[in-house]
């Protein structure tokens, strides 16, 4: 017997895992905000996927589209139990990094120019 | 001489008279016989009668309804009959008819059953191609409104799906879907996934165990039913409870509701029908008709657990222990990473009911729940001193017996996004830049040069004993699968 590996999908439904709640309770997630686990918290008493997310997040940050991936659930769900977490500090968020401001393309073309005509 | 004549004739006529006396008197006797015997006849013409009328108004259908419930059937009514040929025919009278009525009735569920079975393969069908969809939808959308009213409809869906699988089952349906193994805390949250009730349902202890694949589906479907009848048998303010419990042989999924329990007879019919023993027939699961029970039996017997009903819970109501025998248990490696040992308690918080001396692991036939193991196996192999690998094959033989695999972080293959957690010299180039770190290939022993440095890494080799008791295993299996005719949906021909 081949022990599998990966999780059967669709035995746990998403409300159990949630118990019911479709609103996270915060707002603040996106798809690439990222999460890091808070290391000095207790696990007990966290429900199996938090637990997984504990795992998944402990050894750095994660973004939030990447833990749904990992485990298989649908985004929002993911936010629903990520809300919880960092509402009992499990778990910290991060702004997504943001994209590094590129300059203009005509100054460059402009700066490109004025070398090309000084050499 | 003429005197004498007078004399003759007197004595002509005495002797006349006295024969007429003595045939009067016989005839006198034979009349009586002839009437009393003709009486006789009489009264065992019309006891015949009237026994064939009590046979018609009274025994037939007494025979008739004892086929539903238990009524006494009457027999001869009158006693001088008993023993004669009539009493006999009357008998067979009956008995024929007691096997028309049976063979009428196994007919009739057969084809209620067949009819019943196939409508419900259909309504299956469509819940689960619904529970796809719905899946789809979920993953689709992202708006908490959506999912709320997604998530709803996924409920219903699911304990749609449960009602045309159960009945399907107690018609001598396959469960229907094949999982893959699963571990037990996922299978119990899995039954409690399809109950209306679940917010009222706690599973409160996890253990490290997991179902083998081709039981899967049936135990949830069990525990299910168990888990509906202890929400729906109590009140809305009170919890479900479940505990996972090891056991000697096996594992225990421990159901306790705080409801009205039930009294000495209802217990007793559920434990029949627990047993599995009795053929179950649908027509007869009252009205509106009780499947649960029915269909764990059904279940239980097909798969070889054990449920029982018959202790009471701590909190008043019913306590339902499903049993596993080890044969269902096996242990799954789910691709996941581990936690430090020793930050999440695997082992249960609640001491097993029995105290059951436990074997040593090494004395069992088949790998089920052990606490993790903190020092290596004694004659630890070769390759708990090797480097671990980043990740391994999945075919190894023996890789659910290998204790250092929950406690070796390294072997997941680490998401690129965490570069940045592991600052090291080796990537950054002379300049400062960030250099791209390869990501380690997953071990492949025939693709990675090193493979051939590892000639002494054969597959663990199963003992003589081992191979023997799997192969008598099969072989016991193959016996007794050809001694049980079956017809194409695995029902015993009866």
């Amino acid at each position: 017997m081949t022990p599998s590996r990966k999780r059967e999908k669709g035995l746990v439904r998403p409300y159990v895992v949630t118990d019911g709640r479709a609103h996270p309770t915060r707002n603040t997630f996106d798809l690439v905000t990222l999460v890091i686990a808070a290391t000095d918290r207790p696990l007990s008493g966290l429900s199996p996927e938090e637990l997984r997310m504990m795992r998944l997040c402990r050894p750095g940050a994660l973004s939030v589209a990447e833990v749904a991936g990992h485990l298989a659930l649908p985004v929002s769900v993911t936010k629903v139990l990520l809300g919880d977490l960092v509402d009992s500090g499990h778990i910290i968020t991060r702004a997504p990094v943001p994209a590094a401001q590129l300059p203009d393309a005509q100054l460059l073309q402009e700066v490109l120019d004025g070398l090309r005509a000084r050499l | 001489m003429t005197q004498q004549i007078p004399e003759v004739l007197f004595w002509c006529v005495v002797a006349a008279l006295l024969t007429t006396a003595v045939l009067l008197l016989r005839q006198r006797g034979l009349t009586a016989n002839a009437v009393k015997r003709n009486a006789l006849l009489e009264g065992s013409l019309r006891a015949r009668d009237e026994e064939a009328r009590h046979l018609v108004e009274v025994r037939l259908p007494a025979l008739a309804n004892s086929m539903h419930q238990p009524v006494p059937v009457p027999g001869l009514l009158d006693e001088r009959l008993t023993g004669t040929a009539y009493a006999q025919n009357l008998h067979r009278v009956m008995e024929q008819f007691a096997g028309a009525a049976e063979k009428a009735q196994a007919r009739a569920d057969q084809s209620a059953k067949s009819a019943l079975k196939a409508a419900m393969r259909t309504l299956q069908g469509l819940a689960n191609e619904q529970q796809l969809s719905i899946s789809d939808m979920q993953d689709r959308h992202d708006h908490p409104d959506v999912l709320r009213d997604l998530l709803e409809i996924d409920h219903a869906n699911s304990q749609f799906g449960r009602r045309a699988q159960a009945i399907a089952v107690l018609c001598g349906s396959w469960p229907g879907r094949q999982r893959a193994a699963s571990p037990l805390t996922d299978v119990v949250r899995g039954a409690k996934s399809r109950i209306r009730d679940y917010r009222r349902v706690q599973v409160r202890t996890q253990i490290d165990v997991a179902v083998v694949s081709r039981a899967v589906e049936p135990v949830v479907l069990a525990v299910a039913e168990l888990l509906d009848n202890a929400a729906r048998h109590s009140q809305p303010n009170t919890t479900v409870e479940v505990n996972l419990q090891p056991a000697h042989n096996g594992a225990c999924v421990v159901i306790d509701d705080a409801g009205v329990g039930m009294d000495g007879q209802e217990a007793q019919q559920a434990g029949t029908l627990l047993s599995g023993r009795r053929r179950v027939d649908i027509n007869r699961l009252g009205d509106p008709p009780r499947f649960g029970f029915a269909v764990i039996g059904v279940l239980a017997q097909r798969y070889g657990f054990k449920v029982s009903v018959d202790t009471r819970s701590p909190y008043g109501g019913v306590r339902a222990v499903l049993f596993l025998p080890s044969a269902l248990l096996t242990h799954v490696d789910l691709d996941e990473p581990a936690l430090p040992a020793g930050s999440v308690p695997s082992v249960p918080s609640v001491a097993p009911a029995r105290s059951v001396p436990v074997a040593q692991p090494e004395a069992r036939p088949v790998p089920i729940a052990e606490p993790l193991p903190d020092h290596a196996p004694a004659g630890g192999r070769a390759r708990a001193a090797q480097p671990s690998a980043p990740d391994r094959p999945a075919t190894e033989p023996d890789s659910f017996a290998d204790p250092d695999r929950f406690t070796d972080p390294d072997r997941f293959a680490e998401p690129p996004t965490r570069a940045h957690a592991h600052p090291q010299s080796e990537s950054e180039t002379a300049g400062g830049l960030p250099k791209r770190r390869r990501r380690r290939p997953v071990a492949d022993p025939q693709a990675s040069p090193a493979a051939g440095d590892r000639p002494a890494d054969p597959p663990a080799e199963r003992s003589v004993h081992e191979t023997a008791q799997r192969m008598g295993a099969f072989a016991r299996g193959t016996r007794s699968g050809r001694a049980a005719a079956h017809d194409d949906e695995g029902n015993p021909l009866s």
